[in-house]
């Protein structure tokens, strides 16, 4: 799992920028939506959510915008137009990754030693 | 006291964050409290749930730090200094700039200038811990851009002749003025 962490980690844009493709959540509701998605596989500390969100607002690829709701400030995440540019391009990108990865695991014979 | 214990997270977090990441993080902690609840955890327990989701007030403090603009934008800023500046050391050299009529006292305002320049912007840039060095990068990098605009007029005014090295500094200046124009605002949006 500490693998799958690691890895998780190096994708963690790409997963958050897919969250938001259906449109804007906040920050908590982006975390849900990863949980939900994956079949409650990733589980990313929130702790690490909210400041990727920022940082990605400040490399312009998602806005942040406040509301009121329930009383309280909210505050909410939506893609820019470079933010689903990016994720257009990681999407193909990791699509001819996978499938390259696919293909050689499937090629090479498995065999129990 | 579930509202104690979130209140005391959060008073944490205020004295090392600026206020809306604090009232952002707020809106999440009650929301996480709410779906904890809706699980069937009782308040304390949702409570206690939620600030470890969130984890230690420190740590995020640090994350979010790891991650401000100020950061990134002082880090640029920073490495377009050894560039810039060499340009400009050939383009006064080549242009015999100790002979310009520039007042000495001008000339030590200007490297003191400089000098605090540079500290503002690498106190930015390696800040670990500290959310508010980060925001060091909006004087800095204004100073910066500032330092360049001076370099300029006193180059026209003063040189005999625009030679093709000075027009280079000038343009490197110039496009560090841009810089700075496209990324000190989004740490003063922060």
């Amino acid at each position: 799992m500490k693998r799958e962490a690691q890895v998780l980690k190096g994708h963690l844009d790409t997963l958050l920028l897919a969250t938001l493709a259906a449109g804007p959540r906040h920050g908590y509701a982006v975390k849900e939506a990863l949980r939900q998605a994956s079949g409650t596989r990733f589980d990313l500390p929130t702790g690490t959510i909210y400041p990727a969100l920022r940082r990605l607002e400040s490399a312009g690829l998602v806005d942040g915008s406040w509301s009121v709701v329930g009383g309280r400030r909210r505050r909410t995440y939506a893609l820019t137009g470079a933010g689903r540019r990016r994720l257009s391009g990681d999407r193909t990108a990791w699509r001819d990754f996978a499938s390259t990865v696919t293909s050689i695991l499937d090629a090479v014979p498995c065999r129990a030693t | 006291m579930p509202g104690d214990l979130i209140s005391t997270y959060l008073g944490e977090l205020s004295c090392r964050l600026p206020a809306d990441i604090t009232e952002e993080i707020a809106d999440g902690l009650v929301e996480a409290c709410e779906q904890h609840r809706a699980r069937g955890l009782s308040e304390d327990d949702a409570a206690r749930a939620a600030i470890a989701e969130f984890g230690d007030p420190r740590q995020l403090a640090a994350e979010f730090t790891r991650h401000a603009a100020g950061r990134r934008t002082a880090r640029i800023m920073l490495a377009s200094g050894p560039a810039v500046g060499a340009c400009w050391g050939a383009a006064l050299i080549a242009s015999r700039a100790w002979t310009w009529p520039v007042p000495a006292g001008a000339k030590i305002a200007f490297g003191c200038l400089l000098l605090l320049v540079i500290g503002a912007l690498a106190s930015a840039a390696g800040s670990q811990r500290s959310y508010r060095l980060t925001r060091l990068a909006v004087p800095g990098g204004i100073g910066l851009i500032m330092l360049d605009l001076t370099m300029i007029t006193t180059a026209l005014l003063a040189a005999p002749a625009v030679t093709r090295v000075l027009a280079i500094a000038i343009s490197a200046s110039l496009t560090r003025v841009g810089l700075g124009a496209r990324f000190v605002p989004r740490v003063i949006a922060r």
